[in-house]
Order: C-alpha cells, then sequence, then structure tokens
C-alpha cells in the first residue's frame, strides 16, 4: 500500500467476525466494522474528510479557522486535517470530559473553549444560550470560521452511505445483513450506514444505541440529546434502546481481553447492545426451529486507548495494581501517631537555630504556595514527588537530621513515621504545620 | 391518563414530619389565612453546620455567611445570631437587609455588604465596621471618600474579581469560558485595583479577594478560586497580608427526590416539545425548548431540580477538584497558601427551612373541548415563584381532616393531572405552567404545600397587586414533642413558650 496522502487511507476498515464462543449467539454471525482503525483512530475521519476536504483549500486562501462542536474524535480528525492545511483547528465543547482526548487535542494544535455552565439563579427568560451565542459569533459579519456543523452537515451522513456502507455490503458479498447496530452520536455513521443498506434490502433491522440518561458515555448521546442532532431521524431506527456506562465498559472488556480488538467504551457500547438485543432474536429463532444463518454488523468506534482516566473512574479496579512498598498512604493513623516524632513550633525554631547540625528543612507544598511565602532556608519538595523519591529508598543522608513541613502538619507526621520506618534517625515533623507556624508569629519569607 | 409524572419534593427533618401534621398545618392557614409562609429557624443551623463540616474535613478556617436575600425573614436571622461568632455571618445587599442584621443582633464583624450599594448603605457598613465586598474601583474610591469625610474607622475590605479566563493564568491550554456577570472588577485589572487600595491604605484595610459566579460548573469555579489564589500571592508580594477567599455562593438545592421520576419528566417533556406525546404544559409552553422541522432546538431552562450532589456535597466536590494549572485540589492550594475560606450560600442554607402553604379554592375543568382540569389556589406565582425560577416540584396534598375526607363516590381517588391557578385576575397567573400529578383530585378547602420554598421561592416576588393578601409568615419549632408556632417577627432563638429562657 502505498499513498500520497494519509487522506486516502481513510476508510476500507475490516470487518470482523466476533467468534460465536464469545457472543454465545447460535443462529446468527456478528461482525464488527472497524472503524477504530482509520488513520485518525475513529469513525469521524470519514466524516470530517467529507465534511472538510472540499472547503480546505479555499479555507487555507482566507485564513480560515475550522471549527466544530466536537469533544472528541470529530475534533481529533478535525485538527489532523486542518494542520496538513496550515489551518488552525478550533473545538467548542460542552465541556471536554475525557482528559486524554483534551490533551491530545492540544498536542494536535487544537484550541479548545469551554462553554459556560447553566446559570445557577436561573432566569427563565433568558434567551442567551451559550449555544445560540457561539452560533450568532459564527454567522457575524467578516467571519473566518469554516464550521464544519457536524450535526446538520448532510455531507456526515453522506460518507458512511458511500463509504461505510457499501464496504459492509461488499464484505458480505453483496448480501445486506440482517441487523445492523449503531450507537447514536451525530446520527451521522447509523444513518448514512441504513441508508445504504436499506438500498440493497429494504428488510434490515437498524438498532440505535444511546447512553443512559444519567450516564455518560463518551462519543454516544442520550435519548434527550438525540432530538437535538439535525441528522438524526427516528424513523431511520427500528428500535431505539440504551446503554448504561456500565454495560459499555463490560463490552469494551470483552471485545479487548477475548477478541483482540482494542476498543473503547463506544464500541463497547454497540458490542453490549448488539449481544442484548440479538440474544432474544437468537432464541426466537431457535424456538421457531429456523436453520438458516443470519448476520449482524455494528461499528467499533475507536481505540481504548483514549479512555483510560473514564475507566479509572468508573472501574478503578480494572487498573488496579498491588500496593507499593515505602509508600505513607499505607500507614494507619495509629502507626502515624506512634512513629512520627512531632515538635511544635517553639521547638522546631530552637532546633533550627541551634541543631548541630542544623535540620535540612523540607516544605512539602505546592511550588506557588512556597514561593509566595516559606520558613527561611527551606527546600520544596512538593508531596506528590516526595512520595515518588521515597519509593526508591531514603532521600538524605541518614546523618541529615530532617524537619518536614506542610500546611497542617498531617501529611509531614505521615511522611516523618514512613523515613522512621525506612531507617532515619533523627526526622521530625512540624506539629500544626506551615498554619501553625504563621499563627505563632513566626517568621515567614519570599525570597 | 399515562403513568403519573410525578415530581415529589425530597423532603428531609424537620420538614417532614411538619407534612404529616395536616391538621396543625390546617388549624394554621384557618386562623392566618392563605397563603402562608413557615419556618423552621432550627434548620437553618445544622445546615450551617454542614458546611462547616465540609471546612473541618479539609482543614479550612473561616465563616460561612448567609446570603440574606435569599428570604426575608427575621427568625431566620435571628437564629443564626445565636450560633458560634467564628462559624456564621450574614451577607447583606442592602442598607434595609443591613439594618435588618444589625437589629436582629448580629455584631459587624459577623457581616459582609455586598451587591450593589448606594452611599446610605456604604456609610452605615463603614460607620459600624461591616466588612465591604467592592464592587469596582469606583465604589472603593466612593467608600474612601465617606471614610475621610465622616471620619468613620478604617474599614476592613474584600475585592469582588470577574471574567477569569483559564488560560490567563493557566498552562492548561483550553480556555474554559465564562458567564459573564456584571458585578465585580476584571480579573486582568487587579493591578489597577491594588494600586487604589493602596492610595487608600489609610481608610480601608484588604482582606482578601471575593469572586461570585452564577454557574453549577464546577470548572469555571475552579478557574476563578486558583485565579483568586494568584491575586492573593500578588497582594502578598505588594507587601500586604490578606487572608480571605470567598467564593461566592450557587451550591445548589436538590428540589425532587427521585433521580428517575427528574429524567422520565425531562424526556416526556421533550416528547411533548416535538408532539410525540400530549402536552405537559400550558398551551404547549416548551420551557426554552421549540420543535424545528422535527430537530429540538433551544436550551431546557429549568433548574436541574434533582441533583445528586448539591448544598455542602457540592462544595466538598468543588474543594476537591483540581486546580486547571497547579493540578492541586483548590482545597489544598488555600490550605498550602495558608488562606482562609469564606462562602456565601443562600438558597442551599435554607434548604427544607420553609414551606408555603396554599388553600385549595375550587376544581373545574379549563372549558368545554378540553379536559384540562383547573385548581384555583388561594395563592398566586408572585407567593410562590418556583417558575420564575425554572424549578419544577409537586406540591404536597394535605386533605382537609373531618367528614369530607371520605371520598364521596370514590371516583376522584386515582392520580390526576391538573394546572394550578392562582388568584390574581390575569390570564397568565398560574403557579406552574406545568401539569401538576397528583395522588388525587384536590377538593376545595385541601391545603397543597409547597416544599422546600425558603430559598428564594417564598417571599421574592410576592406583591401587593389586586389587593390579594401577601402571606404570612410563622416560625414552627418543635418542643416537647409537639409543634409550636409563632409570627416571624415575635421568634427570638431565645424565646420558648411561656416566656424566655432564663
Amino acid at each position: 500500500m502505498r499513498y500520497d496522502s494519509i487522506t486516502e487511507a481513510i476508510g476500507n476498515t475490516p470487518l470482523v467476525r466476533i467468534d460465536p464462543a464469545v457472543h454465545g449467539l447460535r443462529h446468527i454471525d456478528l461482525y464488527a466494522k472497524l472503524e477504530m482503525l482509520n488513520p485518525f483512530g475513529s469513525v469521524k475521519d470519514r466524516a470530517a474528510w467529507s465534511m472538510a476536504g472540499p472547503s480546505l483549500d479555499s479555507a487555507a486562501e482566507r485564513g480560515a479557522t475550522v471549527v466544530e462542536l466536537s469533544s472528541g474524535n470529530t475534533a481529533k480528525a478535525l485538527a489532523l486535517l486542518a494542520g496538513m492545511h496550515g489551518l488552525k483547528f478550533k473545538s467548542v465543547t460542552n465541556r471536554m470530559r475525557v482528559p486524554e482526548i483534551k490533551e491530545l487535542l492540544l498536542l494536535l494544535g487544537a484550541e479548545i473553549e469551554e462553554l459556560p455552565g447553566q446559570s445557577e439563579c436561573l432566569d427563565p427568560t433568558d434567551t442567551d444560550d451559550p449555544l445560540t451565542r457561539f452560533h450568532q459569533a459564527l454567522a457575524g459579519p467578516d467571519t473566518t470560521y469554516l464550521h464544519t456543523d457536524q450535526y446538520f452537515n448532510p455531507r456526515n451522513t453522506e460518507a458512511h452511505a458511500t463509504g461505510t456502507g457499501p464496504e459492509i455490503l461488499k464484505d458480505l458479498d453483496g448480501r445486506a445483513p440482517d441487523w445492523f447496530i449503531a450507537c447514536v452520536g451525530t446520527a451521522g455513521s447509523s444513518t448514512g450506514v441504513a441508508r445504504a443498506l436499506r438500498e440493497q434490502d429494504p428488510e434490515v433491522n437498524v438498532v440505535g444505541l444511546v447512553a443512559h440518561k444519567s450516564d455518560f458515555i463518551p462519543g454516544i448521546r442520550t435519548i434527550d440529546e438525540v432530538h437535538q442532532v439535525g441528522l438524526f431521524d427516528p424513523a431511520t431506527y427500528d428500535t431505539i434502546e440504551s446503554v448504561t456506562a456500565d454495560e459499555a465498559i463490560d463490552g469494551m472488556l470483552t471485545l479487548i481481553r477475548r477478541c483482540g480488538l482494542l476498543a473503547g467504551p463506544t464500541g463497547g457500547a454497540a458490542y453490549h447492545g448488539a449481544v442484548r438485543h440479538l440474544r432474544t432474536v437468537d432464541t426466537e429463532l431457535a424456538e421457531a426451529g429456523v436453520t438458516e444463518r443470519r448476520t449482524a454488523v455494528f461499528i467499533v468506534c475507536d481505540r481504548a486507548e483514549s479512555y483510560l482516566s473514564y475507566v479509572r473512574q468508573r472501574r478503578p479496579e480494572l487498573l488496579g495494581r498491588p500496593a507499593r512498598k515505602n509508600s505513607a498512604a499505607s500507614l494507619s493513623e495509629a502507626e502515624v501517631r506512634a512513629e512520627a516524632t512531632v515538635i511544635d513550633t517553639a521547638e522546631a525554631r530552637r532546633w533550627i537555630e541551634d541543631g548541630q547540625p542544623r535540620p535540612l528543612v523540607v516544605d512539602l507544598r505546592g511550588p506557588h504556595a512556597y514561593a509566595a511565602l516559606h520558613i527561611d532556608g527551606s527546600v520544596n519538595i512538593t508531596d506528590e514527588i516526595f512520595d515518588e523519591l521515597v519509593r526508591g529508598g531514603l532521600p538524605f543522608s541518614k546523618r541529615q537530621p530532617v524537619l518536614l513541613a506542610c500546611p497542617i502538619g498531617e501529611k509531614s507526621a505521615r511522611y516523618a513515621a514512613l523515613l522512621a520506618r525506612m531507617g532515619h534517625p533523627d526526622v521530625r515533623s512540624l506539629s500544626g504545620g506551615i498554619v501553625a507556624w504563621r499563627d505563632a508569629g513566626a517568621p515567614l519569607v519570599r525570597d | 391518563m399515562r403513568a403519573p409524572l410525578y415530581l415529589q419534593p425530597r423532603l428531609e427533618p424537620p420538614l417532614d414530619s411538619l407534612l404529616e401534621d395536616a391538621s396543625f398545618l390546617h388549624s394554621l392557614v384557618d386562623s392566618l389565612g392563605s397563603p402562608l409562609n413557615l419556618l423552621l429557624p432550627d434548620r437553618i443551623v445544622e445546615n450551617a453546620a454542614g458546611f462547616r463540616g465540609v471546612y473541618h474535613k479539609h482543614h479550612l478556617a473561616g465563616r460561612v455567611y448567609f446570603a440574606h436575600k435569599a428570604n426575608q425573614a427575621s427568625s431566620l436571622v435571628r437564629r443564626l445570631t445565636a450560633t458560634d461568632p467564628a462559624a456564621v455571618g450574614i451577607d447583606v445587599a442592602s442598607l434595609r437587609e443591613l439594618r435588618h442584621a444589625l437589629e436582629c443582633g448580629f455584631t459587624p464583624d459577623r457581616i459582609m455588604a455586598t451587591g450593589p450599594k448606594d452611599p446610605e448603605f456604604l456609610w452605615l457598613a463603614a460607620r459600624t465596621g461591616a466588612c465591604v465586598n467592592i464592587d469596582s474601583p469606583t465604589e472603593l474610591d466612593q467608600l474612601a471618600r465617606l471614610i475621610r469625610a465622616y471620619d468613620l474607622p478604617r474599614t476592613d475590605i474584600l475585592l469582588r474579581l470577574s471574567e477569569f479566563e483559564a488560560s490567563a493564568f493557566a498552562t492548561s491550554g483550553t480556555k474554559v469560558l465564562s458567564r459573564r456577570s456584571r458585578f465585580g472588577s476584571p480579573v486582568r485589572e487587579v493591578d489597577a485595583l491594588l494600586d487604589a487600595v493602596e492610595r487608600h491604605q489609610g481608610t480601608v484595610r484588604l482582606t482578601g479577594v471575593a469572586y461570585h459566579l452564577d454557574t453549577t460548573g464546577v470548572a469555571e469555579k475552579a478557574v476563578a478560586l486558583e485565579s483568586c489564589v494568584a491575586v492573593m500571592d500578588a497582594c502578598r508580594a505588594r507587601g500586604t497580608d490578606p487572608r480571605i477567599i470567598d467564593i461566592g455562593g450557587g451550591f445548589g438545592v436538590g428540589y425532587v427526590a427521585d433521580a428517575g421520576q427528574w429524567e422520565r419528566y425531562t424526556t416526556e417533556l421533550a416528547e411533548a416539545v416535538l408532539g410525540a406525546r400530549p402536552a405537559l404544559t400550558w398551551r404547549g409552553h416548551g420551557y426554552g425548548l421549540r420543535n424545528e422541522g422535527g430537530t429540538l432546538r433551544g436550551a431546557q431552562a429549568l433548574y436541574p431540580a434533582h441533583r445528586p450532589t448539591a448544598g455542602p456535597g457540592y462544595l466538598d466536590e468543588l474543594l476537591a477538584h483540581p486546580g486547571p494549572s497547579s493540578g492541586r485540589p483548590l482545597a489544598t492550594l488555600l490550605l498550602e497558601h495558608l488562606y482562609d475560606l469564606v462562602c456565601e450560600p443562600g438558597r442551599a442554607l435554607v434548604d427544607q427551612c420553609g414551606v408555603s402553604l396554599a388553600r385549595v379554592l375550587d376544581v373545574r375543568r379549563t372549558g368545554q373541548d378540553s379536559d384540562d382540569l383547573l385548581v384555583r389556589l388561594g395563592m398566586n406565582a408572585g407567593d410562590v415563584s418556583l417558575e420564575e425560577h425554572g424549578v419544577l416540584v409537586d406540591p404536597v396534598l394535605l386533605p382537609r381532616p373531618g367528614p369530607q375526607d371520605r371520598a364521596e363516590d370514590g371516583a376522584d381517588e386515582e392520580p390526576v393531572g391538573v394546572y394550578l391557578a392562582g388568584n390574581l385576575c390575569l390570564e397568565a397567573d398560574l403557579i406552574t405552567r406545568r401539569k401538576v400529578f397528583l395522588p388525587r383530585l384536590p377538593r376545595a378547602g385541601d391545603l397543597l404545600a409547597f416544599a422546600n420554598t425558603a430559598g428564594y421561592a417564598m417571599d421574592f416576588h410576592a406583591h401587593h397587586a389586586q389587593r390579594q393578601p401577601v402571606a404570612r409568615t410563622v416560625a414552627v419549632t418543635r418542643q416537647e414533642g409537639s409543634w409550636r408556632w409563632c409570627l416571624d417577627e415575635e421568634y427570638w432563638p431565645i424565646t420558648r413558650v411561656g416566656g424566655p429562657v432564663s
């Protein structure tokens, strides 16, 4: 395969059969359309290229900025496409909820604007909702934006009607599957694929999956939110069902651990929703004594790597690691009390003045707090860094006495106990911390 | 009828047990008329303790200030007067609120003057020694002039800041757009403001900075709070030693108990706007949503009535939230920089503190061509302005005790959807534009109790238009196992039945 541009690698993704031993369906062959293997990593590559591609050259001439309401994969694809054409990309969003995606977008050179939250003292007559303001800004005079408008742009749907859908048909030897299951985000992929499949066979059963209302699954809308999408037409779907975040993660785990597919939670939601829906049908087929095999296709939108913090937040045990050694967190309150040497401000001042040798004062606070005010002569090792340091062993010589200080003497006592346990003979904690030091009228400096 | 779309209120002690005592409530309305506001002053102390508990958890010092504008009653203010002076203060936003706080017994060191201020308000604040939350450089100049002209004591001030932008201080790369506010001085002009403070050093003493953001978004508040820490550090670099960061209010209240009810209702509301189900609102009102060719447009202009975290829980979440640039939890930042926390909850501090009662006057069909039922109440939309704040929650039906409590025909014991009309001769006077579902059809003489109205809803928009009675307010306390009441203006925290506690 040899290409002149990475955009030529968009599309033509594989259709992979899921092992029946995994999904347990006896009469249905289930296939995953691996949109995660698009070059920018998601199904959105197609829509982004379809929507922006034709306008990029003229946009470059007038120095326009590409702008989209997206917190995820569309933004990612558009940012890369914009960069290839020397254009800036701006993503406007209702909250970037997945930190890895946010950082990845920044790495790609995107500018991110997060829209404000809802008013606490609500004024129901207020017409100035943030999205209205956004659209006003785009429509203003002298605008230099190329707004791809993924929720209303028919070229979004078109990309799938002419690309994704026909590819599925080709790989199924020209036959449409009996079921097509897709998560609904912009509704572009589900609508476009459904159109192509139904042209081949109007009997195709289309299942739309939305997120459970109180849950958040990246890239999927809830049943309320889909109504706000211009491309969404309820008539496209024979059924709309909801999936919880937990189920999405379960599905993702199955795809990753048992199928070798490095899918993200959206793909997991599609798999889970597909199997749940098809299981009922499968039983009915068995009861009816049907012997011929049926086919179902679902879409794996993107990859797992960007969603580790999403998983960590919801199912930390999946990323669980054994407790590490020399961890301050492993000490109980009683152990800290019994093993930490604690001294008050007056005693600490005497020790700093007259100690032989004098103690090294370590301030465990953040660097800005330290810079603003600290005990004269102290060094700043922020607790997070200190935590890493002690994991490897004692960070000071045993002949060097140490006074640890934190805001109120809680963290420092914990580390004092830990260092004592690690064999340091003279480490003490400032009781009541910098707060008590200040309240006692002891001097604090900024250098 | 489809399953009734209840939005049942969240009821906690002692409001829940008060609402179980229907005969007590009926006797109150019989004596004092409809509408009637009830306040539970003891509960506000518990709420303040809840906020202080969050302070303690994060090892933070500082007061919680009650934003007086949330409710004008004396009993709540007086009850707070009698709490720990180091823990609770009051935030007043007008001359009369300041006078009220003083006459209820708040010492000036526990009073913070905020909001738009006229010269009289500024003068009295400075005269008595209240802390002034400075809104603009002009206001600072005005205050300093008054202090010099009338030889007033040096006055403590906080600087209220606004227009925070994450990118101004942060390296996070994203720009968090904030809701615009007409209060406070833009943070980018803080240097000029600090110059002015230095010029007025003889008259004012800078004790800290403040912000108020009208948003439910934690991320925006995190940007503001971290920016305030940076400004405070800048003050230190200039040689002053302010201690307080005042993060305002906006911690929210959960009005509806059940998340499922709220989710189902809002989904059905969207369906109704799209025409996929019968209307749920008076004349198809969309609460900010509209149907454009089958696509839902606009924004749902509703208070998020079910909130999994609100009040102290929201404060806890905010304090645990990482600063956008430092990545350290906001509570840790405050603690490490040795700053005290001040907050000013209004609505959240009077959560569960009050209820508004209205008598059912009659029930009828709206017209010949409609099955809609109209329940007319001895109250109007101004008396319980839930609609004005976009708060959707059901009233509690309190049947009139007595023989008529037995259903004559049993047919009206089914759940029913009704519209609640007020006592003004105005087409627009509906208590709420939503069809309200009740467990059975109310009858004349029943009471509807609107729970949890003490924050903004109870008397915020009440007026004398059309000479309808404005609700009287009574304070209710539990003593020796039974409910006691007195007129709000007669309540003092030291008073018990039979006279003051000696």
